[in-house]
């Protein structure tokens, strides 16, 4: 009697462990394991199929003396600063408006969140056409009359990126828009009411006591689309696919074709280890400080 | 209701009951479209007479990237299909891995060495080994043009590079749009390729896109070809970002562009609508002194497998492709010619007749060149380098200079 309560219970302390074990084991083999595999060809001279010699940081040398390789990391910075930095501002202030207590205000919240359900490759045709100056924006004003309005970024091996950063915070800002305002629904009214005795003005409330509160949201938020703007290899393959030129290439795109179109497998692999390097250098720090506080706290 | 159960049982059981009798093969390759799909028909057809069956296995999308994605995943796991689509450098590739079955005896007796012109033979055989059994080819260097356009403003066939550039500005000045195309890296490859040997001749583009000899890249003759490229950059109109090849060709088809650059898979698009070549529209090589043929090739490869009913598939289906009636059915459909020299000319339209006589003379003549844009020159690694620069250069506003440069540095890092 005794030894059976003893194995049921053992049961029942390692039954989560069980039933977790399948899914640990496939994220090792399939993540891990392949990040160890992609980190060991990026040391070989591997180009058409892999070759398991060993050539140092040959692959690296050669990745950081392509050119597109340096327009692929300074375009990944570009894009993705200013698809943060606009997609959770827009959010924000979407969220704040859409909180004033408005009629309609569950249509509008799905008007701006349907976007997301969107594909990134449905964003990208759209707007490939949108921005197209003999289909799109620039044709309708110019038909209107303003003639020598000029809205052609995507051709211009210089502007392109940007157009990719519209397409971007027009599909995730409704996302961060929701994710806010589920904060903000979170947030106890009496806090406001006490601040408002106290005689704060509403941008006041808002900018020390609301946005503050807002920070677990934020954290979400900002993870989210940092994961969408290092994988948003759809969106730039639907929208421009990399041109003109190599103007929007980002190193996922540069990843692939290194990799699987240009026999240049070392390289790809050598490129994957450096983003990888990259995204954990900003993620590390900031998911530890935030979880170690969370802790505290 | 039973009937119908009844039926459908009889069905499935039917196709592999037939399969069992000779061997099936399983055929990878990327063509879903249309024409595509009713060419390889041609091929399953004659298969089936022989007794054996086709299984499709069509992975398309990237320009055969996709399909190829598959291939190596299925040989990794030792369970290679029976045949393959192989273009460019991919069949002697994966044959120098040991994974593909030669076909020297089956070539031997049927004189398929012979029948093939001998610059394809770099890219179907590997040392002694014949690797894969070529079914068509593609020229890339045409020039379509809208008839109606060229007679309206008296302009005739451009005989070099600088009489189309003055039609093309002609035509600017009239409102048409010269030149359509879009701005992916391989339509800007196209003219690319085209301006190496009809500038410089075959030798310079031998040297260049075939040697990498750095005295030929880093030349005033690949400078030259620079400076055309921005000429022709000219011809086009401003929104041709993003713009398929196919949309360019109906611009050509509808008069709103008068030429286009592309291969005669451009060709279909005419036809489809019922128009005519030298009648509606012209087909016409890109000029030069010595007029090149520069081809893209597809062909089967098939991979060394245990199974003997799939080994005698194999046989089968290479005899089928390597067979001259085959070849014509086959590229009376696809719009590309036979890849075998001996198929007769008849029922094929003027177009596929003016390549099969500049073919031959180009064989002759040496200038029958592997187009590197579809990667029948320089390896992929290197034929890319020449694509980034090229469609970089079109795109923005870098001089010659800087972009032979750039040529220069992009292959000795990819070396």
């Amino acid at each position: 009697m005794n030894a059976a309560k003893s194995f049921s219970s053992r049961l029942a302390g390692w039954l989560p462990r069980i039933v977790v074990a399948p899914s640990l084991l496939v994220v090792i083999v399939t993540v891990y394991l392949f990040i160890l595999w992609t980190g060991v060809i990026s040391f070989t001279s591997s180009k058409f199929v892999p070759i398991y010699d060993f050539v140092g940081l040959e692959q690296f040398v050669r990745l950081w003396a392509t050119p597109r390789w340096h327009t692929a990391v300074a375009n990944l910075f570009i894009f993705s600063a200013l698809f943060l930095l606009l997609s959770t501002g827009i959010g924000l202030l979407m969220a704040i408006l859409l909180d004033q207590n408005i009629r309609s205000e569950g249509f509008l919240r799905a008007v701006y969140l349907y976007p997301m359900a969107l594909s990134f490759i449905v964003t990208g045709t759209a707007w490939k056409w949108i921005l197209n100056p003999g289909l799109g924006i620039q044709k309708v004003v110019n038909e209107f009359g303003w003639t020598d309005f000029r809205f052609d970024w995507i051709t211009d091996p210089k502007m392109a990126i940007y157009t990719v950063v519209i397409a971007g915070v027009w599909q995730s800002s409704g996302f961060a828009m929701a994710i806010f305002l589920a904060g903000l629904r979170g947030i106890d009214n009496s806090v406001i009411k006490a601040a408002q005795i106290e005689g704060a003005s509403l941008p006041l409330i808002y900018r020390q006591i609301i946005i503050p509160m807002l920070r677990p949201a934020m954290l979400s938020v900002i993870v989210l689309l940092s994961y969408i703007a290092i994988k948003s290899f759809d969106l730039v393959l639907a929208l421009t696919n990399g041109g003109p030129g190599s103007a929007t290439e980002l190193p996922s795109t540069f990843m692939f074709s290194a990799t699987f179109r240009r026999n240049q497998m070392g390289v790809g692999a050598a490129s994957a280890i450096m983003m990888l390097m990259t995204v954990a250098a900003i993620i590390i720090p900031y998911l530890y400080s935030e979880l170690r506080e969370r802790n505290n706290g | 209701m039973s009937k119908f159960l009844a039926s459908l049982v009889a069905a499935t059981m039917l196709v592999p009951a037939a399969a069992r009798a000779e061997g099936t093969i399983e055929v990878l390759h990327h063509w879903v479209s249309q024409s595509e799909v009713d060419a390889l028909n041609v091929i399953r057809k004659d298969l089936e007479t022989k007794g054996f069956q086709w299984k499709d296995s069509a992975v398309g999308g990237m320009s055969g990237a996709n399909a190829q994605q598959a291939l190596r995943s299925r040989l990794t796991s030792g369970d290679p299909p029976g045949a393959m689509q192989f273009l460019g450098w991919e069949g002697p590739q994966w044959a120098e891995q040991g994974v593909v079955r030669d076909l020297n005896d089956l070539a031997k007796a049927g004189g398929w060495r012979e029948a093939l012109p001998p610059q394809l033979l770099t890219f179907v055989t590997s040392a002694d080994a014949f690797i894969a059994a070529p079914i068509n080819m593609h020229r890339q260097n045409w020039v379509w043009a809208n008839k109606k356009i060229f007679d309206e403003a008296g302009i005739a066939v451009p005989k070099t590079w600088a009489d189309l550039i003055a039609a093309g500005k002609k035509l600017k000045e009239k409102g048409v749009t010269p030149v359509a195309m879009g701005d992916e890296p391989w339509q800007i490859g196209i003219i690319f390729d085209a301006l190496l040997s009809d500038l410089n001749g075959p030798e310079f583009y031998k040297k260049a896109a075939i040697d990498l000899d750095p005295a030929a890249l880093n030349s005033p003759e690949m400078v030259k070809v620079f400076d055309t490229l921005r000429e022709v950059r000219g011809l086009v109109d401003d929104n041709f970002v993003g713009r398929d090849w196919a949309v360019a060709t109906g611009m050509v088809i509808n008069g709103e562009a008068a030429m286009q650059f592309m291969g005669d898979w451009a060709k279909g698009e005419f036809l489809a609508k019922g128009l005519k070549p030298n009648t509606d529209f012209y087909c016409f090589a890109t000029p030069a002194k010595v007029t090149s043929f520069q081809y893209v090739i597809d062909s089967f490869g098939m991979f060394t497998v245990k199974d003997e009913t799939v080994q005698k598939a194999q046989v089968a289906l290479a005899e089928t492709i390597m067979d001259p009636k085959v070849q014509k059915g086959f590229n009376l459909i696809k719009g590309s010619i036979p890849a075998r020299t001996d198929v007769s000319v008849d029922d094929f339209d003027d177009c596929a007749k003016l390549g099969f006589n500049e073919r031959a003379e180009a064989i002759k003549a040496g200038s029958m060149l592997g187009a590197m844009t579809h990667g029948f020159a320089a390896k992929p690694e290197f034929a890319s380098v020449f694509g980034d620069v090229a469609a970089q250069f079109f795109v923005g506003n870098m001089s010659s200079d800087d972009a032979v440069k750039m040529l220069v540095e992009g292959i000795d890092n990819a070396r």
